[in-house]
């Protein structure tokens, strides 16, 4: 059998260990292993952003990556980012907005307009489209999506 | 008692979003069982070949595989698929390809191991010896007489070929000022949900019996289709389908659910597979490629009184969806156009191509592509305005209902006042002034305009005008359940899915008003299941029938429990029932509203306090409805049929510039105005109209399924077939125009489609307008930079299908 590798890393705040095949993708790791199915697969050969998770602060797609190489990491799926009672505002502006219609991409496009709104807090809707054109949505003509990252931004509440 | 719209009408934020916005939701791949295994499969790498050997032997020796399965196997233990209408002659297709192989991708072999990196492994270790057919690729090719045979069985390439003459189309031909002829096709593509397609299934052999959870869209059907192929009853199935990410048209592939159910058998435990991108893109489904030559008989001031159409469908290696593209095409064919007379001649044919699927809008994108066309190249030809040659043949809006000659009754709608308004909100005039301007100045600039009917629901008597009048599925409905619980809240169960519409939510408002709820009150489970939820054969997502069936059928249900609630009530109360008001949970004396009861009162005795006097005859508060649309009718002896059951409607207006240099199109705006008579939740109304439309302007720029000579498919990954991002496409803004149906109870028409049926023609129209300088006709798609530039250096006037 093939050698199992043991990794440490934190994952939405909490400290998981676990031993895993060398060719186990984080995704996989994080479906599987953890149990963390809010990130979704779609491509799996990085195009989609479907399974973006932010490692060590940056957006990654979870699928380019070995679970191996998250060794010593911080993993942020959107099990961490906002719960029921307590919605992220980009969570907020989403639902408002009808930024999501079957929601597979939503996990991977609320990260990826995360790091967009920490990096550029007042984007323009130029900004904002380029910033997003690394997840595919294939229900919303991402109208709706601009204009719930859009809103959030003018309400300035996201960390 | 009237009911009031308190809740339908408001943009309500969707009752089904924080569990996706907080947790991501659950989908196929989030459930799983215990000691389930996975699946993978040997795929074939040619078009067409005999399949000689399968040494399959070290798969299955290896470690952690579970079951193989070959179609020797599934041949033994399982009847050929009949398609969905079925046909006269129909060829044997079975779940993995058995002793041939009809196009690259199809399952051969399947594998249940572990885990999924196990079965790829083991998958590997197949030997299968092929012997390479020449195969046939394009559907005029497969037409003559000495093309290769994709189903030998059946003798020829032609699964069917009917003529439908409509009105006196040589008389119009004769009164004619002049005939415009053109030939156009429609490419392969197809608006590839983000979640692929999933299923898992279990089977109990005590009981011979299988539970599946999976994806398809047509659930009472596939579970017949599941029973018919494993030759049991469908009670022996219980079919579970969770909310899909997505689904436009595409999953509905029942052979894949047979391969992993049989594999589940073999294996004895259950068996999960979710297909890869690689194998979504090869095998999943494709919309169908065609070609369509048209001649149109047109008066001098432009009314065109009759068109001839000749559409070649190319249905890939499969017989699911045989003719569908071709009679949805033939249905809605007079588009917003009073023709007075058609003649449509339609040829299904099978190639060596992936089978072809109902994508978003089947058929109607290249019915609107076609007619559009031909309406510009009219306007063309006359040198008149594009704008003007549809008002010129627009059906009037005080011509509602309006019969068309293939037999639709298209129920209201008002085409010029839908077209004015997107004239408005791009500022046409000053547009066409910009353009002449730009012209001068060596800009290209070019203004689309599209129009089309937008139908929604289709009477699936349609399929008798290939299979016959023997045909047992007929018309269009829904079935649907309300209970209300004892705490006064109700829940909704009806035979439709979810994949991303909103339709929980807007179940719930229309359901919370018939019975004097707060929306919040009314929860629509997301996941169907067969052994909870109602349902008739028709039942379903697709073919845009939400709007006048599960929702009428709902409405059904409901007003039944509210009849019972009152009744009870009015007992509880001494009081008529007639008298009696239902608002904000509660039931109430008119004009004393002191003197009431709250429905969890009701609720509650009429579950609990059986041994009580039932005013209504039982105990609980519970109804089923089954609907069957009034409308759908059997073909008659002119093969008229109503085929689609309502008629939303939409303008399109796409303002692009196109590099002189590079060809790169950049969209400057585009607008949709949209008419789907009543909306019961704009805010998913506008969300479908955007989704729809950014598929018909990806189809029209971006996306194709392109095949080399050997019918091998070069487009299996993103990088590859491409997926427009949020840079790559405009704003939609639009506006709505409300004509409620006169044929629906809440005047509501279809929504979901419509933008990509219209789009690819508007973009087709807006580039030729922009090339106008240069001359180009735009008769294909998808028009990218590339082929224009190769079109124009080389002196083409026409930009048609690629060789």
């Amino acid at each position: 059998m093939t050698e199992m590798i043991s990794i440490t890393l934190r994952v939405n705040g909490s400290e998981r260990t676990a031993a895993v095949e060398p060719r186990r993708s984080l995704v996989d790791f994080l479906r599987h292993d953890l149990g963390l199915v809010g990130t979704h697969v779609g491509c799996e050969h990085g195009v989609c952003g479907a399974c973006t998770v932010m490692l060590d602060g940056r957006t990654v797609r979870s699928c380019l990556l070995f679970a191996a190489q998250a060794d010593g990491s911080e993993v942020t799926t959107i099990e961490g980012i906002g719960t029921d009672e307590a919605l992220h505002p980009l969570q907020v502006a989403f639902q408002q907005h009808h930024a999501l219609q079957c929601g597979f991409c939503t996990p991977g496009m609320i990260l990826a307009a995360l790091e967009l709104l920490r990096d550029n807090a007042d984007p323009s809707d130029e900004e904002i489209r380029v910033g997003l054109s690394g997840n595919l949505c294939m229900c919303t003509g991402y109208v709706n999506i601009v204009r719930a990252v859009r809103a959030a931004a003018r309400d300035g509440n996201v960390r | 008692m009237s009911t009031q719209a308190k809740w339908v009408g408001q943009a309500l934020e969707r009752a089904e979003d924080r569990t996706l916005l907080t947790t991501g939701g659950h989908f196929i791949d989030d459930l799983t069982l215990p000691g389930v295994a996975h699946a993978a499969y040997v795929r074939s790498p040619h078009a067409r070949a005999k399949i000689r050997h399968i040494d399959a032997s070290r798969a299955l020796d290896h470690p952690g595989v579970y079951a193989v399965v070959t179609g020797e196997a599934v041949a033994q233990f399982t009847r050929p698929q009949r398609g969905r209408v079925p046909l006269p002659n129909s060829p044997r297709v079975y779940a993995v390809a058995y002793e041939q192989v009809r196009y690259v991708g199809e399952p051969v072999v399947g594998i249940a191991a572990v885990d999924r990196a196990t079965a790829e492994d083991a998958a590997e270790l197949v030997q299968v010896e092929y012997e390479p057919l020449p195969p046939v690729l394009d559907p005029e090719e497969a037409l003559k007489p000495d093309a290769p045979l994709v189903f030998e069985e059946i003798g020829s390439n032609v699964l069917w070929h009917d003529t439908f003459p409509y009105g006196d189309v040589e008389a119009a031909f004769a009164n004619a000022d002049l005939v415009v002829n053109e030939r156009v096709t429609i490419h392969r593509y197809s608006s590839t949900p983000l979640e692929t397609f999933g299923v898992m299934a279990r089977y109990e052999p005590a009981t011979h019996s299988f539970t599946i959870w999976g994806h398809t869209q047509q659930p009472a059907q596939d579970l017949h289709v599941l029973a018919a192929a494993f030759g049991v009853s469908p009670g022996q199935i219980r079919l579970i389908i969770p909310p899909m990410g997505g689904s436009f048209g595409n999953k509905v592939r029942p052979l894949f659910i047979i391969a992993a159910a049989l594999l589940a058998r073999k294996a004895g435990r259950p068996v999960k597979w979710i297909e890869d991108r690689r194998e979504s893109l090869l095998a999943l489904g494709h919309a169908a490629d065609g070609i369509m030559d048209m001649s149109a008989a047109v008066k001098a001031d432009g009314r065109v009184l009759a068109i001839k159409f000749r559409n070649i469908e190319n249905e890939g290696a499969g017989i699911d969806f045989a003719g569908r593209h071709n009679l949805l095409m033939l249905s809605n064919i007079a588009n917003c156009y009073r023709l007075g007379a058609i003649s449509y001649e339609g040829y299904s044919v099978v190639t060596n191509r992936c089978p072809v699927v109902a994508n978003r809008g089947i058929g109607k994108p290249f019915m609107c592509f076609a007619v559009e066309r031909m309406i510009d190249a009219v306007a063309r030809t006359l040198n008149l305005d594009r704008a003007e040659i549809r008002y010129r043949n627009f059906i009037q809006p005080e011509a509602f209902p309006y019969d068309t000659p293939s037999g639709q009754t298209y129920d209201s709608g008002n085409y010029p006042e839908m077209l004015r308004k997107a004239l408005a909100l791009v500022d046409y005039d000053s547009l066409r002034r910009e353009q002449a301007k730009g012209r001068e100045e060596g800009r290209l600039l070019g203004i689309g305009i599209a129009t089309a009917v937008e139908p929604g629901g289709s009477n699936l008597a349609y399929g008798m005008l290939i299979s016959g009048p023997s045909q047992l599925l007929s018309g269009q409905g829904e079935a649907a359940r309300v209970r209300l619980e004892t705490d006064g809240t109700a829940t909704v169960f009806t035979g439709g899915l979810d994949s991303g519409q909103g339709h929980a939510t807007a179940l719930a408002q229309i359901v919370a008003d018939e019975l004097g709820l707060n929306v919040k009150q009314v929860r629509v489970p997301t996941t169907f299941d067969s052994a909870s939820h109602p349902y008739v054969m028709t039942s379903g997502v697709y073919s845009n029938k939400f709007h006048g069936h599960d929702t009428v059928a709902a409405i059904g249900a409901a007003r039944k429990v509210r009849e019972k609630l009152l009744q009870r009530a009015a007992a509880q109360l001494e009081a008529n029932v007639a008298d009696l008001e239902l608002n904000d949970g509660r039931i109430f004396i008119r004009g004393a509203p002191q003197k009431g009861i709250t429905i969890a009162q009701v609720a509650s005795r009429a579950y609990w306090s059986l041994a009580d006097e039932q005013p209504d005859g039982e105990p609980g508060l519970e109804a089923l409805y089954y609907y069957s649309n009034p409308l759908a009718n059997r073909p008659d002896d002119k093969k008229r049929v109503r085929v689609q059951l309502g008629f939303a409607s939409a303008a399109h207006v796409a303002v692009v510039e196109v590099d002189p240099e590079t060809f790169e199109i950049k969209i400057l705006r585009y607008v949709v105005i949209h008419d789907c008579g009543r909306q019961i939740n704009p805010g998913i109304v506008e969300g479908q109209v955007h989704g729809a439309t950014a598929h018909g302007i990806a189809a029209a720029l971006f996306e194709e399924f392109t095949y080399d000579e050997n019918g091998q498919l070069l487009t299996t990954s993103f990088m590859d077939y491409l997926k427009p991002t949020a840079a790559d496409l405009p704003d939609i803004e639009g506006d709505r125009l409300e004509t409620p149906s006169p044929l629906t109870l809440l005047g509501t028409k279809g929504v979901g489609e419509g933008g990509a049926v219209v789009a690819p023609a508007a973009i087709a129209s807006a580039v030729e307008d922009a090339l106008l300088p240069l001359g180009i006709h735009i008769a294909a798609l998808p028009i990218t930079p590339s082929r224009l530039f190769e079109a124009v250096s080389s002196g083409m006037k026409l930009y048609e299908k690629r060789k």
